[in-house]
């Protein structure tokens, strides 16, 4: 049968809801995605890692930005925080690491109201193949806050994904970045078990 | 939306086009579109006729419900879901009917 709209093929229309409405985000996988395999984590039977040492939290926030995360808080000032995470699908679209990190920055920490500066970045070896570190630091003039940012872009398969560190202090404090070796730790831990989604698609 | 954007690669490899419809005006649409780093179309339907035909207008509710439809060539309805897009369950269908075409 001939067809109409040969150069068409499918269309996939998605209906919207705008407006200013919240949408509800598929759950995030709760603590019980996770299964103990020695001193590592097991996430779905999709990857593997060693987790940080306490006083790292596991945070379980019904995101849907990150696919793991950890959050250790402090008191030396106020905000007085460092998170690392790991997100099968980070912020942007490219699949151009230099692109991926331009669109990220745009997206990501958004609702805290940081504006970032460009990005230092840095080419890397990571989960066995190319990958590029994005170190920049972002402030919240409003309220005084900073936030370091480092994040490692990776590949799985041809699709991109992202390790992410932060840190916060208020504005006059000095950044604690000691955290930041349970971060490459936590990297260099991970493991992939399985070829994903889109690599057996 | 970002789901999509971050797809578009794999669609064009499964001869599919992905297009929005929102009840927001073209001006909504727009600065949203730009915000977002959207690319693909996005069409305003202030009316509603769409959503009505597609079963995503509730009465008396001024928004649409999130549905995604997948439309073959023919304009025949080959999938439908309400809620948020499963972005793999799309794949999945559209590589189906990929493959179905190539079959032909």
């Amino acid at each position: 049968m001939k067809c109409r709209w040969i150069h068409l093929g499918w269309l996939v229309l998605a209906l919207l809801v705008l407006g200013g409405c919240a949408l509800p985000a598929p759950p995030a996988p709760h603590q019980s995605a996770l299964r103990a395999d020695g001193e590592a984590l097991v996430w779905q039977d999709e990857f593997r890692f060693v987790p940080p040492p306490a006083p790292w939290q596991l945070i379980d926030l019904n995101e849907d930005d990150y696919s793991v995360a950890y959050m250790k808080l402090c008191r030396e000032s106020s905000p007085c925080q460092s998170t690392l995470a790991y997100a099968e699908e980070p912020f942007g679209y490219s699949l151009d690491f230099v692109e991926r990190q331009e669109e990220f920055f745009r997206r990501f920490l958004w609702a805290s109201r940081v504006v970032f500066a460009p990005a230092r970045l840095e080419k890397t070896e990571v989960l066995g193949g190319e990958g590029l570190i994005a170190i920049t630091e972002g402030v919240e003039p409003v309220l005084g806050h900073k936030v370091h940012a480092k994040v490692v872009f990776a590949r799985r398969g041809e699709r991109v994904v992202g390790f992410y560190f932060t840190q916060w202090r208020s504005a006059e404090a000095a950044y604690d970045l000691r955290d930041e070796q349970d971060f490459l730790n936590f990297i260099e831990s991970f493991r992939y078990l399985r070829p994903s989604f889109y690599e057996l698609l | 939306m970002e789901g999509h954007q971050r797809n578009l690669y794999l669609y064009d490899r499964f001869n599919a086009r992905v297009a929005g419809v929102s009840r927001d005006q073209v001006a909504t649409l727009e600065f949203w579109a730009k915000d977002l780093g959207l690319t693909f179309p996005l069409f305003s339907n202030p009316i509603g006729h769409l959503g009505i035909w597609f079963g995503a207008l509730r009465q008396g509710y001024p928004m649409f419900n999130r549905t995604t439809v997948i439309i073959d060539k023919w304009g025949v309805i080959r999938y439908m879901r309400d809620g948020s897009p499963d972005y793999h369950e799309i794949l999945r269908v559209l590589k189906q009917l990929h493959g179905e075409e190539a079959g032909r």
